[in-house]
């Protein structure tokens, strides 16, 4: 419930820019102070929204049965490198359910981890390397997500976007069915751009 | 009536058909904007979950194709609104529906249109709320089109009725009624002739007309062979009853010149016989006397009886002409008539208060005189001779002449009022035994009744009614 909630940035936005005006309003002299707090709200705000879309994904997207991901008794959600969301995945994820298994947060280090997740966010940290971690988990039917830009372009499958104080998403779906993955035209349709040349 | 009642009942089920049909245009209404409502919130769900207001406003930008929906909102979970579409610019934003409970949709409707709403659930959790509203022209017109179809029905059918009413009334009502007049009027004027008549030549009115005059026909037949009869009989009655009378009449005549013809030999054989005792009587010894004075005793007695047969003819023939008349002064005149008959006797008379009769005066005192007479004759061995002559107790129209002289034996009472009937020797008590016939012919000739009761040697009671009414009579009779 939370969580959908958060999606709706808007009223974050509202909220902040009303605030905003008021500052603007106010001293000069607390504006850098201000932008910083702002800025900072913002952050956190967008990795929660993000949450909820990684949360989200796992519903819209299909996995073939044979696949290490689909092993096990929990939706694993994997964090590659630094994790950018803090507590607020394990929030997100926490009582909710995919597939009937329990959702479940796991931090990695090593793309050969990968193999048994579900969905594997690639935290920008993991940048350089992006290449041998695709190559890793290409055919373990693991939905990859990441912010890093040109990441639907590279091989990735899915990329957030910030579009003002709008999260969306590029889907690269030759990719993700490529990988045995089946996007449902549901996300397809609210996909900022769906690519079907890998 | 029955039209007032046939109008009533097609009001009614068009009314009923009316409302049923408002309601489940209503229920398919609600359902199909479910459906609709269903399908967007199906579609929106994914743009809810990825705040994708521009997916959701190209969903709902197909109901461009639904022309009835007029609007349709979409809400966010949080209550504010996420996508819209309106056909006609909007004057405002309609609020967030409100569910009742556990419901998961919600419709109000209004004069032009019909505001629903329905929650949006993605694997069973809410996301939102799709709210539509839908103008109702589309209803309104079917409904106005179904009204007007409804009453032109019930017009036409009403017209319809009322044609099969008037014509039922001329075909049915009429006839029946003309066929209930027609049998009032013969039962009331007993009028046999008459006949119903029918405009039509078949069908079951036709039939029972038909019968009806089959029926009077019938009765009709009946009547006169009755009426031949009645009218057979009565002549024939009248025929013997004329017979009755000629030869009757003939019969008194003939015995009334029989008698009248024997009073002339009679007389000559009196004549004679008195001259042979005048002229002659010195010349015959004892014995010839007695005798000629027996043939005269004879000529006498039977000029006696030939005079008292004429009498009772004569009174046979009479008419009787009534008259009220007191029955004290008949009974005086009677006893003062008598007193040649009682002279020198002691009789006590006792006559209590008569009535005034209606009757023939003439032909009563000789009733009176006949009975009176007897009574003297019968008590003239009773040492204190008792006549009495009064009412009955018993009875107020009864008179009763009570003697203690010789009576009767009561066996032989019916023998009393015969022609040349009696009960006595000539010897003891002389007379004719005409006297009480002549009574009893005078007393039926008035209509009314006379009998007797006696004992012998205790006196002889007789009764007699001029009023015809039997009852008490005989049970006097009896008595």
């Amino acid at each position: 419930m939370d969580k959908i909630t958060q999606v709706k940035s808007g009223v974050s936005y509202k909220r902040t820019r009303s605030h905003r005006l008021g500052i603007l309003l106010l001293l000069s002299a607390v504006w850098f102070l201000h932008v910083a707090t702002v800025l900072m709200a913002e952050q956190a705000n967008e990795f929660q929204v993000k949450a909820a879309y990684l949360y989200n994904f796992g519903k819209f997207v299909e996995w073939p049965a044979g696949v290490p991901a689909s092993q096990g008794d929990s939706f694993v959600v994997c964090v590659l490198g630094t994790d950018p969301f803090g507590s607020t995945l394990d929030s997100t994820f926490s009582n909710e359910r995919i597939k009937g298994k329990n959702v479940l947060a796991r931090r990695i280090s090593k793309p050969a981890d990968a193999t048994s997740c579900r969905i594997l966010f690639i935290s920008s940290s993991e940048s350089p390397r992006l290449k041998e971690i695709l190559a890793a988990v290409d055919k373990a039917g693991v939905l990859t997500v990441s912010d890093i830009p040109q990441f639907s372009r590279v091989g990735g499958m899915i990329q957030f976007v910030v579009d003002g104080s709008k999260v969306r998403f590029e889907i690269n779906r030759a990719r993700a069915e490529g990988a045995g993955l089946t996007v449902s035209s549901e996300l397809l349709k609210v996909a900022s751009v769906v690519r079907v040349n890998p | 009536m029955n039209m007032l009642v046939s109008a009533g009942a097609l009001l009614l089920a068009g009314g009923a058909l009316y409302a049923y049909d408002m309601v489940s245009l209503r229920q398919s209404l609600v359902s199909n904007l479910s459906i609709e409502a269903e399908i967007i919130g199906a579609t929106s769900s994914s743009a809810l979950l990825f705040n994708d207001p521009n997916s959701a406003r190209r969903t709902l930008s197909v109901l461009n194709e639904s022309p009835h929906i007029t609007a349709a909102v979409i809400f966010g979970i949080d209550g504010k609104p996420f996508a819209s579409y309106f056909r006609n610019p909007p004057t405002a934003l309609p609020p967030k529906p409100v569910f009742k409970d556990s419901d998961t949709q919600t419709y109000s409707f209004g004069r032009n249109q019909i505001a629903f709403a329905r929650l949006v659930a993605f694997e069973g959790k809410p996301i939102g709320t799709v709210y539509m509203e839908s103008d109702l022209g589309d209803m309104r017109d079917r409904l106005e089109r179904y009204a007007e179809i409804l009453i032109a029905v019930m017009l036409m059918s009403l017209m319809a009725a009322l044609v099969i009413s008037s014509f039922s009334r001329r075909s049915i009502s009429v006839p029946i009624v003309h066929l209930a007049e027609v049998a009032i009027a013969v039962s009331r004027n007993k009028d046999y002739s008459v006949r119903a008549t029918s405009s039509e030549k078949r069908g079951e009115l036709a039939v029972l007309i038909h019968a009806f005059n089959r029926m009077l026909d019938q009765i009709q037949l009946h009547q006169e062979d009755a009426r031949r009869a009645h009218d057979e009989l009565d002549h024939r009655v009248r025929e013997r009853t004329a017979q009755l009378a000629a030869a009757n009449k003939e019969l008194e005549s003939f015995s009334y010149s029989v008698s009248h013809d024997l009073r002339a030999p009679l007389r000559h054989i009196d004549g004679f016989s008195a001259m042979l005792v005048q002229s002659y009587g010195n010349q015959l010894d004892a014995n010839g006397q007695k005798y000629l004075q027996r043939i005269r005793e004879g000529a006498k007695h039977m000029g006696q009886l030939v005079d008292d047969l004429l009498n009772m003819a004569r009174l046979g023939r009479q008419d009787v002409v009534r008259r009220q008349t007191d029955a004290n002064l008949l009974v005086k005149n009677a006893i003062s008539n008598l007193q040649s008959e009682y002279e020198g006797r002691q009789i006590d008379w006792r006559v209590t208060d008569l009535p005034v009769m209606d009757c023939d005066p003439g032909l009563m005192k000789q009733v009176f005189i006949n009975l009176l007479s007897n009574a003297v004759k019968y008590t003239r061995r009773t040492q204190q001779a008792v006549i009495e002559i009064g009412r009955s107790p018993e009875n107020e129209n009864v008179i009763y002449i009570r003697d203690n002289g010789a009576g009767f034996e009561q066996q032989y009472a019916h023998k009393l009022f015969a022609v040349f009937q009696r009960l006595h020797r000539a010897e003891d008590f002389e007379g004719t035994g005409v006297g009480l016939a002549t009574v009893d012919r005078i007393i039926r000739k008035h209509g009314g009744r006379i009998w007797a009761q006696g004992e012998v040697n205790r006196g002889a009671t007789f009764f007699f009614t001029l009023s015809p009414s039997g009852d008490i009579v005989t049970e006097l009779n009896h008595g």
